[in-house]
């Protein structure tokens, strides 16, 4: 797989506490990417440095192909977290400040914003001063300006938080239209849902390092404990009688019944099921993934522990 | 990356010139600071008809001759009535009551009633016309022969040019337009720094409270950001001075041939020492150039230190502490150069002036009596070396308080981020 950037052994110090200890990521080319942890893990720290806007104590990060130097921010686009705009300038104004910062000249900016301002049906905010805003208006600005000079690596720090559904829904679909067009796309934040609908890959982060890294359907299939949901039609007691750990689910009135069956291990499905097969009429079989809301839970609090213990 | 840096200059400088209130204090300050000058006149003029009327008893007989009115008091000698009748009299604004006595003993014998109290010039004129007038009886009282004319002879009105020995040809530089030319520059530096100074710091800790910061630096290296926002609010510093300064040169061309048209005033030496130093184009332009150098490494040194305060702290309330630290070097330096003003050729004021936390308050006030090229030239040198070397270590500040918030950090702490990497 070709990887636009990487991160090898990052290590960042501050006074009272290291930020990052020896952290390496790889965001693989044409993929979001899902940069997950808890709150004051590191993320951010390691999105500066990958903005160039601090710079590691050790370790190198390579940008497509190359390793990472100033110029090459002119190629990233990155919507922090904590987010504002100037309040007195106009929207207009502000955009196109923004967008010759990215290296636009005003030209090109001019007409790529007017066009990303239908896009996203604000054109009559144009003239607006920014401190008439709303803030879910003010982050429509901020995305645009943030994927407007069409960077290959975009990186959004919790890009939601502030938006209601409709709109929430609309920035999903650009972001996955931006990462179709050929975008590679980071994306941190808590919101598992999200995760698991968007990204590709991920990385964990928790307490200065990386916990956890891959592909999500991997990841979920690797913290699946054998759970299966079988459905069926028969004595819901019936199941009980095969030997293995069966906990029931419900019953509808019509007979159809659901339970939930923990194996020792894959090799055992088969006999669970010939099993099944005799005492009840099987409808559905399937394989229980855990959310990535409990994969991040189980994940962190695994790491705590084993930290705890070496300390 | 360079562009980056013309971009933020051209937004603080835009920014700031289109505001309201940049307009506004542009232009209302000089037109308030000439209606500070034509209002005594004004005054004067409206005022005339308000002459006090002083009544003078005189039992001496010798005094009231003697006593001379002018525009705002005019005394009159009342004989026929006695100071009971006079206190009655609604005319009167004030009763000089002189005793026959009164060339001998005059502490006892001269009393002056009013209605209210005086205002201390009519008092003070009122007790000169009257122990002149004692002073003259008693000078008549000896019987010298020709006295006015000695007098006259013997009297003395001193106002000398003064020659700057160490420039080539003997130009006369005017120590009072040195003075009021030092004072005012002085004035003008330090309302400068502390404006304009405290403008970049405001504006820092809003950006960082308006959490619109990360999403600069995202695009430009946050020590071109702090530059940029340095150049750009110097710029509008200059924007401004130059205005003013254009508003004064309009104003002087209308009021310079007055001046000169004026026989009396161009013979009193002072005037005409003043005039001679302002139309000597090479000192002028040497002066304005060197000023302006000053003016402008003040401003860059002191803007540097006002940014790294405003990266560290989140609001202003935080920052004042700091700034108070900041700001203590501008007021020693503009208090020396007071003393300095007095002394410029001193070695305090040489020392003073190669500092560079005080070289541009003390050099505005040395600069006007002439100073040797060298040391303007050393001073200059210094405080432009000193503001790059301070702008680095501000800037790696900087760039690790924009990121800092919460708990207001305590100097030695700031000190201590200028060694991350």
């Amino acid at each position: 797989m070709e990887y636009i950037l990487t991160a090898e052994n990052i290590t960042k110090d501050f006074t009272n506490h290291r930020a990052l200890d020896d952290v390496s990521i790889a965001v693989p080319r044409g993929k979001v990417y899902g940069l997950l942890g808890p709150n004051g893990a590191g993320k951010t720290t390691l999105i500066r440095i990958i903005n160039h806007i601090t710079a590691p104590d050790s370790g190198i990060v390579t940008f497509d192909g190359h390793q990472l130097c100033a110029d090459d921010v002119m190629n990233i686009g990155y919507l922090p977290e904590e987010r504002g705009l100037y309040k007195k300038m106009k929207v207009g104004e502000q955009a196109l400040f923004f967008a010759r910062l990215k290296g636009l000249d005003r030209k090109q900016a001019e007409a790529a914003l007017k066009q990303w301002f239908e896009r996203l049906e604000i054109s009559e905010w144009w003239n607006k001063k920014v401190e008439e805003l709303s803030k879910g208006m003010a982050q429509k600005v901020q995305f645009i300006v943030t994927v407007l000079h069409k960077p290959k690596l975009l990186i959004f720090d919790e890009p939601f938080s502030g938006f209601d559904p409709i709109n929430a829904g609309i920035l999903k679909r650009e972001i996955l239209k931006l990462r179709d067009e050929g975008a590679t796309v980071i994306f941190s934040t808590h919101n598992m849902a999200s995760v698991e609908e968007l990204c590709d890959e991920i990385s964990l982060i928790n307490r200065s390092h990386n916990i956890l890294s891959g592909s999500v359907r991997e990841i979920r299939e690797r913290f699946s404990s054998n759970r299966y949901e079988i459905g069926f039609v028969g004595a819901p007691d019936a199941l009980a009688t095969t030997g293995f750990d069966v906990e029931l689910g419900s019953i509808n009135n019509d007979g159809f019944a659901t339970a939930t069956v923990t194996l020792p291990s894959a090799d055992a499905v088969r006999p669970f099921l010939a099993a099944a097969n005799q005492a009840v009429d099987i409808n559905s079989f399937r394989r229980i993934l855990p959310s990535m809301d409990d994969i991040f839970i189980s994940a962190v609090q695994a790491s705590n522990q084993s930290s705890q213990l070496e300390s | 990356m360079k562009s980056g840096l013309s971009i933020i200059i051209a937004r603080e400088y835009l920014e700031r010139v289109k505001r309201k209130s940049f307009i506004i204090s542009t232009l209302l300050v000089p037109l308030l600071m000439i209606a500070l000058m034509f209002a005594p006149a004004l005054i004067m003029l409206f005022s005339e008809s308000e002459s006090k009327v002083v009544a003078v008893l005189d039992d001496s007989g010798v005094v009231a001759p003697r006593l001379h009115s002018n525009d705002e008091i005019r005394f009159v000698v009342v004989g026929d009535e006695n100071i009971d009748q006079a206190r009655a009299n609604d005319g009167y604004d004030a009763i000089l009551v002189v005793e026959s006595a009164a060339v001998e003993k005059p502490q006892e014998s001269v009393t002056l009633y009013s209605h209210g109290s005086l205002t201390m010039v009519t008092d003070q004129y009122i007790s000169s016309q009257v122990s002149d007038a004692i002073e003259d009886v008693r000078l008549k009282a000896y019987n010298i022969e020709n006295l006015d004319k000695i007098l006259r002879e013997v009297e003395v009105d001193l106002s000398m040019p003064v020659i700057d020995i160490d420039k080539a040809e003997d130009t006369a530089t005017s120590s009072v337009l040195s003075y009021i030319l030092a004072l005012v520059m002085d004035m003008m530096l330090y309302m400068f720094i502390l404006i304009y100074g405290q403008m970049v710091m405001t504006s820092i800790i809003e950006e960082k409270t308006n959490r619109v910061l990360e999403l600069v630096v995202s695009s430009v290296k946050p020590q071109w950001l702090m530059l940029g926002k340095i150049t750009g609010v110097g710029l509008v510093a200059i924007t401004q001075i130059l205005i003013w300064a254009g508003i004064v040169g309009i104003c002087s061309v209308f009021t310079m041939p007055m001046f000169a048209a004026m026989p009396e005033a161009a013979s009193e030496p002072a005037i005409a020492g003043a005039i001679a130093q302002l139309t000597d184009v090479g000192f002028m332009v040497s002066l304005v150039v060197y000023m302006l150098l000053f003016f402008i490494g003040g401003y860059l040194f002191y803007s540097a230190i006002f940014a790294a305060i405003g990266s560290a702290v989140d609001n202003i309330q935080d920052a004042s502490q700091l700034t108070s630290i900041a700001t203590m070097p501008v007021i020693i330096g503009i208090v020396a150069s007071m003393a300095v003003i007095n002394n410029p050729t001193s070695s305090m004021a040489f020392w003073l002036s190669i500092i560079p936390f005080t070289s541009p308050m003390t050099m505005m006030s040395r600069l006007p009596f002439g100073v040797p090229v060298w040391e303007t030239v050393l001073s200059l040198v210094v405080l432009y070396i000193s503001f790059i070397l301070l702008l680095w270590v501000c800037a790696k500040i900087y760039r690790v308080g924009i990121f800092m918030y919460g708990k207001k950090p305590t100097l030695i702490e700031i000190i201590r981020w200028a060694r991350y990497k």
